[in-house]
């Protein structure tokens, strides 16, 4: 193989790793911060497809301007979702293992509910729209421009959020939260206020993810499943609450998944990313990057 | 009720409806005993589930895993060997499986072993269609030679109602405590001598066994299957739902939401199945809301709470939106003031 074309396997990795870390970064934030396990985090990221399908079928909207309208559609979208099921649930469960359960099975019906209402509304066909197709040379190997688009957008939110977390005083109160909850509270960091912000943030970023990769793939109402399921592998891949380890995890299992095909088979994606998945959980269940 | 009248109330419920189903075939339409057939699979599914799921509190999702290897088991065997060695040798290869998932799985709580018992299932359905396409070259398998309905219909049946009974023994057997015991807390068992890990496994297996063998014995009513339809998440999904929503505790809980599913599911699924999956979403996370003890925990007293708590809520609106709660405030600051 020659360098180039190393060159177009690897960023063809980096840009589906790209989508990837979004989602996990997403539902990473959810179960570090809440232990909620969004099984249905990949279904908010097939809503961001189709909204910014239907604005630009329908209204003629460019997909660009649809990256932040879908943010802060899906973010309400969490706050919503949050006061109504979440609060409830917190306010009800005895101890953190039942929430966990409880979380896990309230996520399993919203999945049913998402999905089978976008299927309802919109059909099961396959959708997509043309945008940035002509192709972009760079150092001799050919890209789509709409692929490098997401890619660098994707990279741009998943750095926003890492250095908003890093960098600000409310980055800091989340990830006190992340430590110890009592701890948190008792220094003042207020939690009825933090929570829904948060499962909000992390449902915005997956609407984006959805957004960008209306630009660049078809989309379906089956599309979600996958990408929760990857987006798993990632979060177990860097370690549960681990927000640069989510990112490098996302775009490490984009490239092994690329070059893994690749050399084999397409349809051992899936299975290559499952024992992944299983050898992780099962040897290092605390995460690749873990001390 | 003492444990003894108990037993024989079970008993008694658990006969007259056995007899029941059984009398289904011979005056019932078509649809009836397709329909009955349905719900008496997930009968024995989520009860088997419950019992070892919902006493031990660890969520599995690999119900559609041990269903998928059964059925396969009996697609692939039917023609060489008989209906009930079949059945009987599905049930045995999901056990050995289970076994082996458990070993592996069965240290891990919570969450992790709720995925990682999904992520398997997927695993094995991901393996077997791989397989299937470059090995033997072909997507499904065609069954040929099926028994006839009453024989199907009469071998679900026993396979439901020999599950309600063992779940019925196994609450009043040390080893249907240790599973409680291990669902209340995990370390004190252990240190009451239970030795949980062989508990743990045996439970899991024992659930694997019924799925196997319902999976081995279903199957043959499709005449054609293939790795999407026998592994299907959804079937383990449902199984988890209908254990959830009727009570997972409970014995009655997973037959009764069985059957209202069933009813469900017949009468929805054809003419518009997002409805259906969505009322079953919606269904799932109120009774998790608001029911978090299952159908079978419901009695008078819950519905009264209810009542009792829509009031509360209804005043304390009523008192904010008219403006007393705003006067209040303002004539405490006053009072303050002065």
């Amino acid at each position: 193989m020659s360098a180039t074309a190393w060159l177009e396997l690897i960023a063809s990795g980096l840009i589906t790793g790209g989508i990837y870390a979004l989602v996990a970064l997403g539902l990473n934030l959810q179960y570090g911060l809440m232990r909620i396990l969004n099984i249905a985090h990949g279904e908010f990221l097939m809503l961001g497809a189709y909204l910014t399908w239907m604005a630009q079928a329908s209204f003629g909207i460019s997909p660009l301007w649809m990256v932040p309208v879908s943010f802060v559609l899906l973010m309400l979208l969490g706050v919503a979702i949050h006061w109504l099921f979440f609060r409830r649930l917190a306010a009800t469960s005895p101890n953190l293992d039942i929430f966990e359960a409880r979380g896990l099975m309230v996520a399993f019906g919203l999945m049913f509910l998402v999905q089978n209402l976008v299927s309802y509304v919109w059909g099961g066909d396959l959708r997509g729209y043309d945008f940035l197709t002509e192709p972009l040379a760079v150092g001799g190997a050919q890209f789509a421009a709409n692929k490098l688009l997401v890619l660098a957008l994707a990279l741009a939110f998943s750095g926003a959020l890492i250095v908003l977390f890093r960098m600000t005083l409310l980055g800091k109160g989340v990830r006190a939260l992340m430590q110890s909850p009592v701890g948190a509270q008792l220094v003042g960091i207020d939690t009825k206020r933090l929570h829904p912000a948060m499962f909000g943030i992390g449902l915005g970023l997956s609407g984006v993810a959805g957004c960008l990769l209306s630009m660049a793939y078809t989309i379906s109402p089956a599309m979600g499943e996958p990408y929760t399921v990857t987006a798993l592998i990632v979060i177990t891949l860097g370690g549960f609450g681990s927000m640069s380890g989510a990112l490098a995890g996302g775009l490490l299992l984009g490239v092994v998944e690329a070059i893994g095909m690749h050399f084999t088979n397409p349809s051992l994606k899936a299975l290559l990313s499952y024992v992944v998945f299983i050898g992780v959980l099962l040897l290092r269940p605390k995460g690749l990057f873990s001390k | 009720m003492n444990s003894r009248q108990l037993l024989i109330r079970d008993a008694l419920v658990l006969f007259g409806l056995t007899g029941w189903a059984l009398s289904l075939p011979y005056y019932g339409s078509e649809f009836a005993v397709s329909m009955a057939l349905t719900c008496l699979m997930y009968v024995a599914l989520s009860s088997s589930w419950g019992l070892f799921c919902g006493s031990t509190r660890y969520l599995s999702l690999a119900t559609s895993a041990f269903f998928g290897i059964g059925a396969y088991t009996s697609a692939l065997m039917l023609e060489r060997i008989g209906w009930t060695e079949s059945i009987l040798l599905g049930a045995a290869i999901a056990t050995a499986v289970a076994v082996a998932m458990g070993a592996a799985v069965l240290h891990l709580r919570g969450t992790y072993f709720a995925v990682l018992t999904f992520g398997m299932t997927e695993l094995i359905r991901h393996a077997i269609s791989y397989f299937e396409k470059s090995v033997t070259g072909t997507v499904g398998r065609v069954l040929a030679v099926v028994p006839e309905r009453d024989t199907i219909y009469l071998t679900v049946l026993v396979l439901a109602a020999g599950t309600v009974a063992l779940s019925i023994a196994v609450r009043r057997t040390r080893f249907g405590l240790a599973l409680m015991g291990i669902g209340a807390d995990e370390q004190r068992a252990q240190t009451l001598g239970v030795n949980t890990r062989r508990v743990k496994l045996a439970g899991f297996a024992m659930t694997a066994a019924v799925a196997g063998a319902m999976g081995a014995a279903v199957s043959v009513r499709w005449t054609y299957i293939d790795p999407h339809t026998v592994f299907n998440p959804f079937i383990g999904f449902q199984t988890v739902l209908i254990a959830l929503i009727g009570g997972p505790v409970t014995l009655w809980g997973p037959l009764i939401a069985a059957v209202v599913f069933s009813l469900l599911a017949e009468t929805l699924r054809l003419q518009a199945p997002q409805v259906y999956m969505m009322s079953l979403g919606m269904l799932l996370i109120l009774s998790v809301l608001y029911l978090p003890g299952g159908l079978a925990s419901l009695r008078w007293v819950t519905l009264r709470q209810w009542r009792d708590d829509t009031r509360a809520w209804w005043r304390e609106r009523r008192y904010e939106w008219s403006g007393e709660k705003e006067r209040e405030k303002r004539r405490a600051r006053e009072r303050r003031l002065v």
